[in-house]
């Protein structure tokens, strides 16, 4: 998929929640194939209302609910979706996902594979995770990882509305399956003008949300905006490169941008342990080593389950904890 | 705007209270005590809930799921356990919990956000505790099911005769981990009980919606559990079965599924608004087989109580409950370093350093500076 955004076309101020309902409802009527699935989406309009109207609009055989069960979701999903369905099976919290962990593995991402290629998923299952609204532990759930470990998916992690209207339509579109990771702290918090037009982003380019001379700031989804917080905040010309797929990761953006600045910090809301900062790192370290200043640093969230409400802000990555880090790497001396 | 059509389920279940509290079948042998017991719990749970319905409006409490309109199910099959069983419950019993004094501050306390630590640590040490044993309540549905085939199982294993009981939503049946559980059950022959609490919604989706079976009980033919099918808002009908379910299991008969008929009369939970989702018709109809105004009616007529005994047993449950609350409020906000805590005993380098970490940021001093892995400075 290409970056089909024009220029100078009207935008209008959305958050999150508003921009997937609109994209869901503008791919629904550009392809009959394409039909939404998942418990909580019909009549209620999800629990965090991304569906609301749909059911209205396109009636119960495109807005399916279905009974609770993640992993009967998934794996019907992936039947329909061999059968040429484009389908989006919504996971209400990521931390209610691991009951499907089986139709995941065995079937969502290796059928295309142990078929040869002879058969597509072409499905996107949106996933609503992250912290910060005192929802508790299972609620709260950053576990990427898990999905960016797997091979045979595409893991894409939009910052805000902007990006996330291209690169659900484009999700949708296309024949592999998709993660499209939701954060639900993102839902309602900001607003920003997105382009009334249609438009499609690639899912395996990272893009420079600001560039710099200094260092190099790597997140994704919630944490970009704390990222460019923490940029203004520091005493260095710092380029931010918010990944949006997470899985195929755009390694060449990534060393090209570290290869120049000679510095990095990878900052993300999920546990530090094989969290993708690891990889990344990894990656910076086997390619870039020689260019680098200071070793590159990770932060994150910490080595725990996900706390409950009283202490989940002390839990959470916030601006303070990147421009720590951001400071110790500018700092470093060999 | 399109609403979920419902549909009502048949009524030929087992009953003993009709609605307006005259009696259908033979009432279990319970002393007047014993009855007095069971109402009072029943108001207390919904008086209880009122009032964190209140905290979690003020913001001290951040979301609640209330059993109110279905208190006679949990609470009726929780009563048949004897001291030194086990429960492992869901979110929607608090009227099991309350029965067995499952100290309110204690539940407060965990509404309020708190890491468990915190409510060991500083609620007071002379709290009765529960003669029944208690599991931290499930959240991810299904999943407590096999734990309590397992449960189960380790009793019988050791020929203890101890009994494990736990519940699940009519959505929850449809998780692979309840008709796993169910098999395991019935192929090991395990002493449990399973009570399917079916208040007919599961957030949004209607128990029509759930399954093609005619009802939850027979699903417990699939896999070779006797069954029984019962009236929920009837808190002699749920005592009942659940009783004969837990004497049989305790002697060696083996587990029980247990479907009580009730319905969800308030919100999934305070983030939910039901009425943008169903009529308000069936609620209606289920307001008049309240459990608690059936049960009252029944108590008041065979002189169990009369209306000055209601009036000093709400004035001390509302002291009870102030008094939860106030120690609920003294104990302090939990400290961040605890989210270390319980997890593989605190050996690892990691776990210690990123302990200092947290530290440091918690102290404004940067925690990003251990260049060796050493320790910082
Ligand atoms: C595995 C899992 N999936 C989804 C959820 C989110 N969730 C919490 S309660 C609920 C509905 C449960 O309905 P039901 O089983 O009927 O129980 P009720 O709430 O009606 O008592 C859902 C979908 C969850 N907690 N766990
Ligand atoms: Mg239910």
């Amino acid at each position: 998929m290409n970056d089909t955004r024009t220029t100078d076309g009207e935008t209008t101020e959305r958050n999150l929640v508003e921009t997937i309902n609109r994209t869901l409802a503008d791919e629904m009527r550009n392809d009959a194939s394409v039909r939404l699935m998942g418990y909580d989406i019909g009549p209620i309009g999800g629990v965090y209302r991304t569906t609301e109207g749909l059911y209205d609009e396109f009636g119960g055989d495109r807005v399916i609910d279905t009974p609770l069960s993640e992993n009967g979701l998934l794996g019907t999903a992936v039947g329909m979706a061999m059968r040429g369905e484009r389908i989006v099976p919504e996971i209400q919290f990521m931390g209610f996902f691991y009951p499907a962990f089986g139709q995941f593995m065995y079937t969502l991402v290796k059928m295309h594979e142990r078929s040869g290629g002879a058969f597509d998923v072409p499905m996107t299952v949106r996933m609503v995770c992250g912290g910060g609204i005192k929802a508790s532990e299972y609620h709260s759930e950053s576990t990427e990882t898990f999905l960016v470990h797997t091979p045979g998916v595409r893991v894409v992690y939009p910052s805000g509305p902007r990006e996330a209207k291209g690169l659900l339509a484009a999700s949708i579109r296309h024949d592999d399956p998709v993660v499209f990771m939701e954060h639900k702290k993102l839902y309602r918090t900001h607003r920003e003008p997105v382009p009334e037009e249609e438009y499609t982003l690639p899912l395996d380019e990272a893009r420079i949300a600001r560039t710099g001379e200094d260092l190099t700031l790597i997140s994704w989804g919630a944490m970009v905006r704390h990222a460019e917080t923490a940029a203004d905040r520091v005493d260095a010309d710092v380029e931010i490169i918010d990944l949006r797929t997470l899985s195929p990761l755009d390694i060449e953006t990534v060393l090209e941008s570290v290869k120049k600045t000679g510095r990095c910090v990878v900052f993300h809301e999920a546990r530090r342990t094989l969290g993708l900062g690891a990889e990344l790192t990894a990656v910076i370290n086997e390619y870039a080593f020689d260019r680098l200043h200071a070793p590159v640093q990770r932060a994150t969230g910490y080595d725990v389950h996900f706390p409950g409400n009283q202490i989940e802000e002390a839990y959470l990555p916030d601006p303070e904890r990147a421009q720590y880090a951001i400071e110790a790497v500018m700092n470093y001396e060999f | 705007m399109a609403l979920w059509s419902e549909q009502k389920p048949a009524e030929d279940f087992y009953r003993v209270l009709a609605p307006d509290g005259t009696l259908v079948n033979e009432p279990p042998g319970l002393e007047e005590g014993e009855l007095r017991e069971l109402y009072r719990t029943m108001k207390l749970t919904k008086r209880f809930e009122d009032k964190a319905l209140k905290l979690q409006r003020a913001g001290e409490v951040s979301i609640i799921s209330r059993c109110r309109g279905e208190e006679a199910t949990p609470l009726g099959a929780a009563a048949a356990l004897e001291p030194g069983d086990w429960c492992l419950p869901l979110y929607r019993q608090r009227s099991g919990l309350v029965y067995w004094n499952v100290p309110l501050e204690r539940q407060l306390v965990g509404l309020m956000g708190a890491e468990p630590e915190t409510i060991d640590e500083h609620l007071p040490d002379d709290l009765e505790e529960p003669d029944v044993n208690f599991s931290p309540i499930y959240v991810p549905l299904g999943s407590n099911l096999p734990n309590t085939v397992g449960s189960a199982l380790a009793d019988k294993l050791n020929g203890r005769d101890t009994v494990s009981l736990t519940f699940v939503g009519d959505g929850s049946t449809s998780e692979g981990d309840f008709h796993e559980a169910l098999n395991f059950a019935g192929v090991f022959d395990v002493p449990a009980v399973f009570v399917c609490q079916n208040n007919q919604w599961a957030i949004s989706v209607p128990a029509h919606r759930q399954t093609a079976s005619e009802t939850f009980a027979q699903k417990g033919d699939a896999y070779g559990i006797p069954n029984e099918r019962v009236d929920g808002n009837d808190i002699f009908a749920v005592y009942e079965k659940a009783k004969e379910a837990v004497d049989r299991a305790r002697n060696g008969g083996g587990p029980t599924f247990i479907e009580c008929v009730t319905y969800r009369i308030v919100e999934h939970n305070t983030a939910d608004e039901p009425s943008v989702y169903r009529d308000e018709e069936q609620r209606e109809y289920w307001l008049e087989r309240d459990p608690i105004d059936r049960f009252e009616a029944y108590l008041l007529e065979e002189g169990v109580i009369d209306a000055d005994t209601i009036d000093a047993m709400e004035d001390a449950i509302d002291e009870r409950i102030d008094e939860a609350v106030e120690i609920a409020r003294d104990v302090p906000t939990s400290s961040p370093e605890l989210m270390f805590e319980n997890h593989l005993r605190g050996t690892s380098w990691k776990e210690r350093h990123q302990r200092a970490e947290l530290q440091r940021e918690l102290d404004g001093k940067n925690p990003f500076v251990d260049w060796t892995g050493e320790g910082f400075e």
